[in-house]
């Protein structure tokens, strides 16, 4: 099914919204949107990547018609329902996200948590690159700030093509937000739609 | 339509300083006139700057500025301010005193109450009145949308001038407000932005640039610039060209609005940031490290931004401190001026 959507005319966010409006009562395997300006070409293309569409652009004199197709997988049928099952994946292409929900690992000693999560840390680089997206919540975006040994791990986890992100508003409820030194801010939008678009979920 | 219930925002097509003139048409326009020449011009069109400087006497100078601008709220009283402290920025960063305004009035009188003109106008003197400036007058034309601004007039001492173009080596370069109100404009336009944002940015945009410019005086500072309508780094780009320098810039050390990042991921971005990147991206090289939507944020059109001052790397920290502990919290060193490459900035 392809949708085409006109925006032509439209200035932003006009288009974006429209966009926005369509996937949300349609979610279609593939849009075309036709726009009249350059920014409006930008602006439908990255909010239809930011949405897990490929995107490519054909010019036409004056217009563009940018068209999004989802990729393979990413609207593919969940398997299960079942809770806490996960897909047997084909070692190499799936995607992992973690999601670290404080400072320590386990319950138990809190300072032997803290020694355990820090080599968690560490290790993570050897699930190799199925590590898809390490998400920090709550007082685990502290690993993202200033003083914390995690940066230069997390700095080496970003170099290899890790998303590393932590939650804005937890950073700014420690008052870090200004001291953030790796990854990017991300919000529970961004969260919960990672969480859809992963493979599997491992929360610490 | 009462004030009470009206959105400026809905009422225009481009919002506060994202609605400026793409700077490449600007330069067209411009090209090859014939400017009139006066040895008392001590800044003026020919080496533009924030705002034009003409020494009356051997100790004191005027600095004139004109900005005005469509709408970027919604509420028509924190318009006016934010109009008013955008107006009053270019002369803090020449480094003078306003003293004198005027304003100058776009209404469209057949759809919009008057009540709102009077609102955006009172909105207009709180920040005058803050600024120590007095209104001299103004002008009011009727158009098919909203617009207000000022014309301001200061003083300065004709040799304590500071304009974009005394870049050092070794400086450093510190930034006095966060990024991303052009994105955040944006999505208060299309209704995303939830009122604790807006509130906050609001206040930003509204605040003065007076306490920093007062603070960085008593520093040795060489440079200094604001950063409005060409983003950040068409900003930078305009204190880098000609410098005979280079800069750097650590991205993730610019202070931004986390929401600007992730509204820039979705696509809400004006038209203004693209025209700014095609007309200053070629200055610009990024590391792989930073993202696009930092990228983006980066060459964001902003509406009363903060000052970019090029000082001393012996006063940097200091500086710093000093606006922090006045009230400038989001002040930080963002960058350095280096030796070369001559005319370039990189961004990592």
């Amino acid at each position: 099914m392809v949708n085409e959507l006109d925006c032509r005319g439209l200035a932003c966010p006009a288009p974006v919204l429209q966009v926005r409006d369509l996937l949300s009562s349609e979610a279609p395997d593939a849009i075309v949107v036709r726009v009249d300006n350059d920014a409006a070409r930008q602006n439908v293309s990255r909010f239809l990547e930011h949405q897990n569409y490929q995107v490519r652009f054909e010019v036409q004199g004056n217009e563009f018609r940018v068209v999004g197709t989802k990729g393979e997988g990413a609207d593919a049928p969940v398997e299960s329902s079942v809770p806490g099952s996960v897909k047997k994946l084909k070692s190499g292409t799936g995607k992992i996200m973690i999601l670290v929900t404080s400072t320590h690992m386990g319950r138990g000693d809190d300072a032997l948590g803290d020694m355990l999560m820090f080599n968690f840390l560490k290790t993570l680089k050897e699930m190799g690159p199925e590590l898809w997206r390490v998400v920090f919540v709550n007082s685990g975006v502290s690993f993202t700030a200033e003083g914390s040994e995690a940066v230069p791990i997390l700095q080496e986890l970003v170099g290899n093509g890790v998303q590393v992100t932590a939650c804005g508003a937890c950073l700014a409820f420690f008052h870090i937000l200004d001291k953030m030194k790796v990854g990017e801010v991300t919000n529970m939008l961004e969260i919960v739609t990672g969480m859809k678009d992963a493979d599997s979920v491992v929360t610490v | 339509m009462t004030s009470q219930t009206i959105r400026l925002t809905q009422t225009v097509k481009g919002a506060g300083c994202a609605a400026k003139l793409s700077p490449g048409d600007l330069d067209r326009a411009l090209c090859g006139l014939d400017l009139p020449v006066d040895p008392n011009l001590l800044v003026g069109l020919d080496r533009a700057d924030d705002a034009g400087v003409y020494r009356v006497s051997d100790d004191l100078a005027l600095v004139q500025t004109i900005d005005f601008f469509p709408p970027m709220v919604d509420d028509p009283y924190s318009f006016g301010q934010i109009a008013a402290a955008n107006a009053l920025s270019d002369v803090y960063a020449m480094g003078g005193t306003p003293k004198t305004a005027m304003n100058i009035v776009a209404f469209p009188a057949k759809t919009m109450d008057l009540s709102v003109l009077r609102l955006v106008i009172e909105g207009g003197l709180d920040k005058m009145r803050e600024a120590g400036v007095v209104l001299v007058g103004g002008h009011t034309v009727e158009d098919s949308e909203l617009k207000y601004g000022l014309s301001v007039t200061g003083y300065i001492h004709p040799d304590r001038i500071l304009t974009k173009r005394n870049l050092q080596c070794g400086d450093c370069l510190v930034l006095t407000k966060p990024i991303g109100t052009g994105i955040i404009a944006t999505a208060i336009k299309a209704g995303l932005a939830d009122q604790g944002v807006t509130e906050r940015v609001t206040a930003a945009m509204a605040t003065l640039n007076r306490a920093a410019a007062a603070i960085m005086q008593d520093f040795s500072v060489h440079a200094c610039t604001d950063i409005t309508g060409f983003g950040f780094l068409g900003h930078l780009a305009e204190m880098t060209v000609d410098s005979g320098y280079g800069v750097r810039i650590k991205a993730a050390q610019v202070p931004v609005y986390p929401e600007a990042l992730e509204w820039a991921a979705m696509g809400l971005i004006p038209a203004g940031a693209y025209n700014n990147r095609s007309f200053r991206g070629s200055f610009v090289e990024f590391g792989a490290e930073v993202s696009q939507r930092m990228q983006d944020l980066l060459f964001d059109p902003q509406t009363s931004g903060g000052l970019l001052i090029a000082v001393a790397p012996g006063d940097a920290e200091q500086l710093v401190h000093a606006l922090r502990t006045g009230g400038v919290e989001a002040a930080a060193i963002v960058g350095e001026v280096v030796a070369g490459p001559i005319d370039r900035i990189i961004v990592e």
